[in-house]
């Protein structure tokens, strides 16, 4: 064996085109007889009808090509999620999944709805005849909270997003699936939480509100699109999902996969906002009215803003009782989410909320309602977590009240009463494998001082005033078993013995590309620079989903690693053949296979490899020399679990109670990684992960006027931590739990590292100061209100 | 449509070039020069992510008097300076001379910042590691030794939504110490 490359701190390794600026994405590619795409949006109003288009003017314009209307284009409806493929298709009529958005549509939903396209010879010259085109709108209700959106749709010929969907309401936990419409468990004696309460000793009953928040990748969505002279459709995207979106895109335009041809650039940041379709349909059509000419498209940024899904805001309600001891007894919730102008993943991120409040702790019955209703919004999405962020905000805050009221620690209850080994995960039959929180608490309170600081924060007087928080998760890694989760690879042997793996692996800077190769590597034994990943071209690689639900190292790498193992086995083979030895007394080390304990019957695996490509026939005796046909190993993998990774999160925090600003001093971020394949990826992961975490509780959120349009469509309005605003974080990757099901013992990290310091922060401003806060995110105006209002607590 | 004539060093390369004079730098080296390593991120100066290098002094040796007898001379590097070439007009830059990130890398080897950014593992998707790695050269250019606020402080103005920053600031870091005892 060369040396274990696993956990080990490598250079990534598509660090080097990046360095230099070679790495493409897709905003970079510039083709021969290549026009420019430009999607005209409504930006006046978020609710109206379009009375009239006039491309009159526009046409007259120089370098335009041709303009598309609502009419010019396919009229198939469409969701920009790929979850109908990921689920059979019973579930998603139960879940209510529908199709109802157009490429280009003549009702608007939301402020940025595509209205027309225009085709023209340069982007100057679409966006100056974009300006030249005339729509004449009929203003509708604007409907903006959940409420409104009830009301309205509760009235007679009241305005109706689709009439897919009576009253408005985009979701619900279907009855006949979810007694009572939650999702949970009862209790021994059947009994569900609404019914338990009575025996609680102690019941909370609260309300919190969650932002929308943007991903804010620094990539703009761009596509190049060239509908070929053979009748295919190829587009470059930097999408999240390759595979899927090819299939969407085949379906759309009525196309055969083997005519659709998708190609992954390299990925400028995904979070969750290219989980689906996103520009490709508005791109594909451009193209094919201009067969012969690839189309290129690139969204600015403030059409990100309109144009591209966002986490799901909302109300949460919480009613939790307890025994004085603590013992959690019942649960019982409901999170009203506002949907936005389309349905997309209308089921998705509700439902996972419901699911991670079922992973965390033993109630003895829990139970979650969830609702979403279209608003004239952006529509909202997949957004980093799922569903699980929101949780940390209401549901962490809820428990460190109640240890609080009852005057219990905090950290020794979450060690109790969370749920491990052989209890239930997120979802029903699927049981832990492995935990590792008590490891992630013990460590981070010893990193952050917890005991000494909170005894020493206890009695403060002064202006500022400090405090400390915690907060534990688990989250999943993949989605099995409610989603599909498969993946296939190839590995190719070359004739000098370095491999190539043809798999698609969405690399959206996590770091996915190492790790995959550094798992081929150790699996057959080779130096990392033998292994190549060729990953991105429908043409080439087989199945997969793509990168969501942080699954590419749990759900794909067991596919690189069983295709490796093919290549092994093969090799091995051939020398057992070779040697006239048993497969089984070999060994293989620097491609050398020998037969143990005796070394110097060997032969040289790159031997094996070239006779296997290049077999000639020896004259003399009219023998193959060596053994035909080139190795090749395969795999067509399907998890079987979803081995949910833990985390504890400790943050220190500073209240300035004359200014109301909030200071994050320092964040300890624990994760139960169960094993860091690449250890500068996961620490990446959790450290990033923390910006995007903190800024949900601190300073994200859309702000909207009356009309229903984005005031904050900029990185100056809408306010993200910058490089002198970050604590001092430090995470620390727990690996005391390898998981037994996951390769390599790993877990996931992608989405992990929003909750910690969501749920830590909050609760170290209640540490502070006293005063709990049930709307996120806190900027300092609510502090200053809340202290006016409330005085200080503490 | 107007067009002004400029002449423009980019990477030690000149180029005579007739632009639009309401064209953006990032607009002539991303659509006419077809030089992709310059990213659009915001088109306003929000993120930092079009950030080029822009020469403003000479460098080489340079000599002043320090009394009537003696003259004191010193080579200095080129002083550069950030620029946004998505906020800045092409038409203005006559003369100038820049440098991107592809123009960093000196027969083969990396910017020690380039380099501390692959060994530290700092760069996650990449797209702002281009107006970054510039960011972090012009803030070791002017302070060899920056504390890590003077660190923090310098890259404002660049965002990252990967990161957290924590690994690119300490790839500043490593850098700092390599660039300050002559290592490359």
């Amino acid at each position: 064996m060369a040396e274990s490359v696993i956990g080990k701190r490598i250079p990534k390794v598509d660090s080097r085109e990046k360095v230099t600026g070679q790495a493409m994405y897709a905003g970079d590619y510039r083709m021969p007889g290549m026009y420019y795409g430009k999607v005209v949006r409504c930006w006046e109003y978020a609710s109206a009808k379009v009375k009239k288009l006039d491309f009159t003017e526009a046409l007259k314009m120089p370098g335009v090509v041709k303009i598309l209307g609502p009419d010019d284009v396919t009229k198939k409806p469409y969701n920009t999620t790929v979850m109908k493929l990921l689920v059979p298709e019973i579930f998603g009529e139960v879940f209510g999944e529908i199709a109802d958005l157009n490429i280009f549509n003549k009702i608007v939903k939301h402020q940025g709805d595509a209205i027309c396209g225009v085709i023209a010879r340069t982007e100057e010259a679409a966006e100056r005849a974009a300006d030249k085109i005339k729509v004449t709108y009929e203003p509708l209700p604007v409907l903006m909270t959940c409420e409104e959106s009830k009301a309205e749709g509760a009235k007679k010929n009241g305005y109706l997003f689709t009439p897919l969907k009576p009253g408005n309401k985009a979701f619900d936990l279907p009855a006949s699936f979810f007694p009572n419409q939650r999702y949970g468990w009862n209790d021994k004696d059947g009994k569900t939480a609404m019914e338990l309460f009575d025996k609680c000793d102690y019941v909370i009953e609260d309300t919190y509100y969650v932002p929308k928040q943007k991903q804010c990748q620094m990539e703009n969505h761009s596509y190049v699109a060239h509908y070929d002279e053979r009748g295919r459709l190829n587009i470059w995207t930097s999408t999240q999902m390759a595979k899927p979106v090819q299939v969407l895109i085949a379906e759309l335009f009525e196309l055969p996969l083997t005519r659709v041809r998708l190609v992954q650039t390299i990925v400028g940041g995904g979070f969750g906002v290219r989980l689906g379709m996103i520009g490709e349909p508005h791109c594909c059509a451009m193209a094919m009215a201009v067969p012969g000419h690839p189309v290129r498209m690139e969204f600015l940024r403030e059409e990100d803003w309109v144009a591209s899904e966002t986490r799901y805001p909302g109300h949460i309600w919480f009613k939790c009782g307890f025994k004085k001891d603590g013992s959690p007894i019942a649960l019982d919730s409901m999170y009203m989410a506002r949907k936005g102008g389309y349905y997309t993943h209308g089921s998705g991120p509700p439902f996972c909320f419901a699911a991670f409040i079922h992973g965390m702790y033993k109630w003895q019955a829990m139970g979650c309602q969830t609702e979403g209703y279209f608003t004239n919004e952006v529509p909202t999405g997949a957004y980093r977590g799922y569903g699980n962020p929101q949780l940390a905000f209401s549901g962490e805050q809820m428990i460190t009240r109640m240890c609080k009221e009852l005057g219990l620690d905090e950290l020794e209850w979450r060690k109790k009463w969370h749920k491990g080994i052989g209890d239930e995960t997120w979802l029903k039959g699927v049981t832990f494998a492995s935990d590792g929180l008590n490891d992630c608490l013990d460590v981070a309170a010893k990193e952050s001082g917890w005991y000494e600081k909170k005894k020493k924060y206890a009695k403060q007087t002064g202006v500022k005033r400090r405090g400390l928080g915690v907060s534990v998760m688990q989250h999943t890694s993949g989605a099995f078993p409610m989603l599909l989760e498969h993946s296939v690879c190839t590995a190719k042997l070359n004739e000098d013995c370095t491999v190539e793996l043809m798999q698609q692996i969405s690399d959206l800077g996590t770091g996915g590309h190492t790790a995959i190769t550094q798992m081929a590597a150790e699996t057959l034994g080779f130096p990392m620079e033998d292994i190549h990943l060729r990953s991105g071209d429908s043409d080439m690689c087989g199945f997969d989903i793509g990168a969501h639900a942080s699954r590419t190292v749990y759900c794909a790498g067991p596919a690189t690693i069983e295709a490796c193992e093919s290549v092994k086995k093969q090799l091995l083979e051939r020398a057992a053949q070779l040697l006239e030895a048993n497969v089984k007394d070999l060994q293989m080390k620097d491609k050398i296979i020998s037969v143990k304990g005796n070394p110097q019957k060997s032969i040289s695996a790159i031997k094996i490899a070239k006779e296997g490509v290049y077999n000639y026939i020896d004259a003399a005796t009219g023998k193959t020399i060596g053994i035909p046909g080139q190795i090749q190993g395969y795999s067509s993998f399907f998890a079987k679990h979803c081995s949910p990774p833990f985390g504890a999160c400790i943050s220190e925090v500073e209240v300035d109670t004359e200014t109301g600003e909030i200071k994050v001093l320092k964040l300890v971020n624990a994760h139960d990684i169960g094993k860091a394949i690449h250890p500068p990826s996961v620490e990446g992961q959790l450290e990033g992960g923390a910006q995007q975490g903190l800024g949900f509780v601190l300073t994200e959120e859309y702000a909207y006027d009356k009309m229903g349009r984005v005031l904050n469509n900029d990185f100056t309005d809408y306010k993200m931590l910058g490089p002198s605003d970050m604590p001092d974080a430090k995470i620390i990757l727990i690996e005391s739990a390898p998981d037994p099901i996951g390769p390599m013992g790993a877990k996931s990290c992608g989405e992990s590292a929003l909750m910690g310091p969501i749920g830590s922060v909050a609760n170290a401003i209640f540490d502070a100061i006293g005063i709990q806060f049930k709307e996120a995110p806190i900027t300092p105006e609510k502090v200053l209100k809340a202290i006016k209002e409330q005085g200080l607590q503490k | 449509m107007k067009k002004r004539a400029i002449t423009l060093t980019i990477n030690g390369e000149e180029y005579n070039l007739n632009v639009p004079v309401h064209y953006t730098l990032l607009q002539v080296m991303r659509d006419q020069l077809n030089l992709t390593d310059v990213k659009y991120g915001c088109g306003r100066g929000e993120c930092g992510a079009c950030t080029v290098l822009l020469d403003v002094g000479k460098g080489g040796m340079q000599c002043k008097p320090t009394d009537k007898k003696t003259t004191y001379c010193t080579m200095s590097q080129s002083k550069r300076k950030p620029i946004l070439a998505c906020i800045a007009l092409a038409a203005t830059m006559d003369g100038k001379s820049i440098t991107t990130v592809a123009g960093l890398a000196q027969n083969g080897d990396l910017h020690p910042v380039q380099k501390a950014f692959v060994d530290e593992s700092a760069i996650q998707c990449g797209f702002c590691t281009p107006g970054m790695v510039l960011k972090a050269v012009s803030i070791l250019e002017k302070n060899p030794k920056p504390s890590e606020e003077e660190i923090r402080n310098g890259l404002e103005g660049n965002i990252c939504r990967c990161t957290g920053y924590v690994k690119i600031v300490k790839a500043v870091q490593v850098a700092s110490k390599k660039t300050a005892t002559g290592k490359r």
